[in-house]
């Protein structure tokens, strides 16, 4: 039996063409899926001619956007009235800055072995990520000063492809040491931070932040720059 | 579920006493507002690459010292702003 389109835009998502960037399809219902397909195509089309691939991106953001824009009167699942507030008491120039991601960074030698599984491919974290949402994350610890050639990233949520490439995607290590070397900011942190952001909410909130927080504190971290993915 | 899990290091980790500014793709922008997250810049960049396109360290540095000028601004929160410029730069 022929494929239907909406089996074609789910199988984006997690399914057989697996492809995380686009897994937004899966969250347009087939006539909004059809529209953002026929206009990506038609970006293509005028990127002959351009030169430019400009305007597909921003499409393909836009309708990211669009996908996943809960609408008006949707139910948050996590919702809360104010925002916590603990503005820095010194100078950025003064202040030791951190890094925390949800991107899924360790260091090589440092293998967080998901469920025990050793030298785990992003393929297979993919597949599991039913398992990852379920259970504890855990929160690898990285040197500042690693090497490019020592950092591993693998998550079963996101299209690891720009972050194989050049971890400051998500892992922007080189501008936050930047920054210290320029004097904008006071120090870096010895030890950065990354975790793999799929995960179940209440081990998260329950089990796994209180040490978090213990750690940060710990390290005298003045301010704490956060990348989800 | 990414953006919420880091919404909730960010709440934990200010609450305890730590200033955090979080740097969100647009799509995921209406999880920093629902969740009142103390600092947050919106880039309007693809999943998977919040600080920019891979190898333009000027457009990661950009997004950085962004980041790092709305911990210096805001004076209270929820503070959310947007990135200028778009997925190039």
């Amino acid at each position: 039996m022929a494929e239907s389109f909406e089996e074609f835009k789910n199988s984006f998502s997690y399914g057989s063409r697996g492809d995380l960037s686009f897994k937004f399809l899966k969250k347009l219902d087939p006539e909004m899926a059809g529209e953002a397909i026929s206009q990506i195509l038609g970006a293509i089309g005028a990127s002959f001619d351009t030169g430019s691939v400009a305007e597909l991106h921003e499409l393909v953001i836009a309708w990211q956007v669009r996908a996943y824009d809960p609408g008006e009167g949707a139910v948050p699942a996590y919702a809360y009235d104010t925002a916590p507030w603990a503005p820095p008491a010194k100078p950025l120039s003064e202040c030791r800055v951190g890094l925390l991601t949800s991107s899924g960074h360790f260091a090589a030698g440092d293998d967080p072995m998901p469920f025990g599984e050793p030298d785990m491919t992003q393929p297979e974290a993919v597949a599991r990520i039913g398992d990852f949402m379920r259970e504890s994350p855990v929160l690898s610890a990285i040197p500042r000063d690693i090497s490019r050639d020592d950092l591993r990233v693998r998550h079963g949520g996101y299209d690891i492809r720009s972050a194989v490439v050049d971890h400051n995607v998500v892992f922007p290590r080189d501008a936050l040491v930047a920054a210290a070397k320029s004097g904008r900011i006071g120090s870096v942190a010895d030890t950065l931070y990354s975790f793999p952001g799929a995960t179940s909410q209440g081990r998260l909130r329950r089990r796994a932040l209180p040490d978090w927080v213990d750690t940060i504190r710990a390290a005298d971290i003045d301010v704490l720059i956060l990348v989800p993915v | 579920m990414c953006h919420v899990s880091v919404g909730h290091v960010a709440r934990a980790v200010e609450e305890a006493g730590v200033a955090t500014v979080g740097v969100f793709v647009a799509a995921f922008r209406f999880v920093a507002r629902d969740m009142s997250l103390p600092r947050t810049l919106i880039t309007s960049h693809p999943f998977g690459r919040p600080l920019g396109p891979a190898n333009r360290p000027e457009r990661h540095a950009a997004v950085f010292e962004a980041a790092l000028a709305l911990v210096e601004a805001a004076q209270s929160g929820p503070a959310l702003i947007e990135m200028p410029g778009g997925f190039g730069g």
